[in-house]
């Protein structure tokens, strides 16, 4: 039986939680956000993900009410929230600091907004120990944000986010603070607690791990724009920009010219005394325009000799091994200078690998293992 | 490691933190120093108030034949527990209204921005360079029109604002993680709530420190209550110290009577308050 896929986005049909209609922001003479235009559907875990400065967090805060855009209109359920305070919009924000309340215990921060909402005692009583069950901090209500562990003071954050039941919430950094096992399983505990309240998350990070892991769709952000709007895997495997294929994991770019060679097959000519090597493409390329080809060194198949069959196929030497325990990457030097990174699965024990440095090695993939960008 | 270093680790190592007593002997001889400085003039007070008034100038540390006759000469003379209470009034009322106005004053300074707030600010801080003497006239033209001269309110009224206070207190407001202000006020918090419901109780070791300076500046006030205050019964126990220095001579024995059961209750609010900047500066820090 299949699995219904969740995926709005696709749907010409559905309406958007949240839209942001040709945003721009200025701060003085800095623009932060650049005419930008964006939908997020119910239900999603939203990754927005770039570099520092790059406008994600001011995004992040326009959603809050902490900041108005300049130019354009924020929707939330088709209702323009532009000048709506913060308190007054059906979000809430977990900060990348926690920005727990030092002097009250968990159980008093948990409650704090359903406090200023003014729940009925029994109601609220219930609600917090509702979220103190979902985040697994029933036995810590009584003590104090310094009296309890990092991990768990990021659960408080969470718990206190989710009490008022937003329609959306933020979530800014969320797990920077963590140590990176803390942070891989508190990444998973993240998408449980979304898939059950069904909240529509938005999460700005810089770790593409992060958002990749996490995330129903990515948005690769630069210099206050939109670079690429799409699910992890495409984003990954198919990126429309060399930006977006260098941002995202491990890449290598070979820079060449492209000629029409066959249907959506262009033969790209890259450097003086090698071979052409040839790749497709969806974008159409006139003869002599300029390309890139971006192809992961998983993609790249290393091995002793030529492989027969193999239409694009270099030879080299390898320079630097990078020993991962899992995966080995090896960097391999063509007679032009130019470095091309191979991944292999350390499938064998490292006693038997294959190769070491200085031993010459063919590098090979095919046609389809490269994605061919115009920029 | 072997049996012959594990040996030789411990002496060792002993070694190196007796070397580190060492080098700080001098710093902490010279701290004993300047706290035996400090604190000889309050035990001089004491001993000199139990001291006969026939024995009032013997050089011993202890007194040869201690009596409590000062006190009793000290209570007879003027009326301390009157004077003592209007004190406590007076330094209790102004440290209160004056932290309650430093911390409004406070919160609008460093949360709101209005047109010239820079300006408003710095006029604010001016106040704190006017000495009393240049504002002393005005202000007592103003309490005598209200009919207030020998009463405590007027002692109390000048000082319902502090430069000091609304300083220190905007630095603090401005230093306060914005973050926590932001989920505090996404929560449904407005202002009034974020100010004494967050703010303020985390606040706390620097509003205790600025009560134990404000109470002790006002406790030994001396000037504006002399200008103020025409009886003893209205008068604070500075003013009742200064009437043991006559024209016929001082008489030290119940003048250190009196100064000693003037320090005691500024001692205790002192002690009480210092736990809880401790305890503030303990609890610190947000992540």
């Amino acid at each position: 039986m299949h699995a219904t896929t969740f995926a709005p986005w696709e749907d010409p049909e559905a309406k958007p939680l949240i839209r942001f209609q040709n945003v721009t922001k200025r701060f003085g003479t800095f623009t932060a956000i650049d005419n930008l235009s964006l939908d997020i559907y119910e239900r999603e875990f939203f990754a927005l993900l770039g570099p520092s400065g790059c406008g994600k967090t001011t995004m992040m805060r326009m959603l809050g009410g902490f900041e108005n855009p300049t130019e354009g209109r924020i929707e939330l359920s088709g209702q323009d929230i532009s000048g709506v305070p913060p308190n007054k919009r059906a979000v809430n924000m977990m900060f990348q600091s926690y920005a727990l309340f030092p002097h009250l215990s968990v159980w008093d921060n948990i409650a704090f907004g359903l406090r200023r909402d003014r729940m009925p005692k029994i109601d609220l009583e219930n609600r917090v120990a509702e979220m103190l069950k979902l985040t697994r901090l029933e036995k810590f209500a009584k003590r104090k944000p310094h009296q309890i562990s990092g991990g768990q003071r990021q659960r408080v954050a969470l718990a206190r986010s989710l009490a008022k039941a937003p329609k959306l919430l933020l979530l800014d950094e969320p797990l920077g603070a963590l140590d990176k096992k803390l942070r891989q399983d508190t990444q998973f505990e993240l998408m449980d607690i979304q898939e059950k309240t069904g909240t529509t998350f938005v999460i700005v990070t810089h770790d593409q791990e992060e958002a990749m892991t996490v995330a129903s769709r990515v948005a690769v952000m630069d210099e206050g724009r939109l670079m690429q709007v799409a699910t992890p895997d495409r984003i990954y495997e198919t990126p429309d920009s060399v930006y977006v294929a260098d941002f995202i994991g491990d890449v290598n770019i070979i820079e060449g010219t492209a000629t029409p060679d066959g249907q959506d097959t262009y033969r790209i000519d890259w450097a003086e005394g090698q071979e052409p090597i040839r790749a497709t493409s969806a974008h159409p390329f006139a003869t002599g325009d300029r390309c890139y080809l971006a192809i992961r060194p998983e993609k790249v198949t290393i091995s002793a000799d030529r492989p027969e069959a193999a239409i694009n196929a270099v030879k080299g030497k390898v320079l630097d091994i990078a020993y991962l325990g899992n995966i080995s990457t090896y960097h391999v030097e063509l007679p032009s200078g130019t470095v091309i990174k191979a991944q292999t699965a350390n499938t064998r024990r490292i006693s038997r690998r294959s190769f070491t440095w200085e031993d010459s090695v063919w590098l090979s993939w095919t046609v389809t293992g490269g994605v061919l960008l115009a920029e | 490691m072997t049996a012959e270093t594990a040996t030789f680790a411990v002496p060792r190592r002993r070694a190196v933190r007796r070397a580190g007593a060492t080098r700080m002997l001098p710093g902490h001889a010279a701290m004993i120093l300047l706290s035996l400085i400090c604190v000889f003039p309050v035990y001089w007070m004491i001993v000199s108030s139990l001291r006969p008034a026939n024995r009032i100038f013997e050089g011993t540390l202890w007194p040869t034949a201690p009596s409590l006759e000062n006190y009793a000469q000290a209570l007879q003379s003027i009326p301390m527990g009157a004077m003592l209470w209007n004190t406590v009034v007076v330094s209790a009322s102004v440290t209160v209204i004056q932290l309650l106005t430093g911390v409004l004053a406070a919160y609008a300074f460093a949360r709101f921005r209005f047109r010239l707030d820079w300006v408003v600010f710095g006029l604010v801080a001016l106040t704190w360079l006017v000495p009393l003497q240049v504002v002393m006239i005005p202000n007592y033209l103003l309490v005598a029109r209200l009919g207030l001269l020998d009463t405590v309110t007027a002692l109390v009224l000048p000082h319902f604002a502090h430069a000091l206070a609304i300083m220190l207190l905007t630095q603090s407001i401005r230093a306060f993680p914005k973050e926590v202000l932001e989920a505090a006020r996404m929560d449904g918090a407005g202002h009034w709530r974020v100010l004494w419901g967050i703010i303020v109780p985390n606040l706390r070791g620097m509003i205790a420190s600025l009560a134990i300076l404000i109470f002790i500046s006002t406790w030994n006030e001396y000037f504006w209550p002399l200008l103020l205050t025409r009886t003893a019964e209205n008068s604070v126990v500075q003013i009742g110290i200064q009437m043991f220095i006559t024209q016929e001579g001082t008489q030290w024995g119940p003048l250190m009577a009196a100064s000693t059961m003037a320090s005691l209750p500024i001692l205790i609010f002192y002690v009480v308050l210092q736990r809880q900047v401790i305890q503030s500066f303990m609890k610190s820090g947000l992540r």
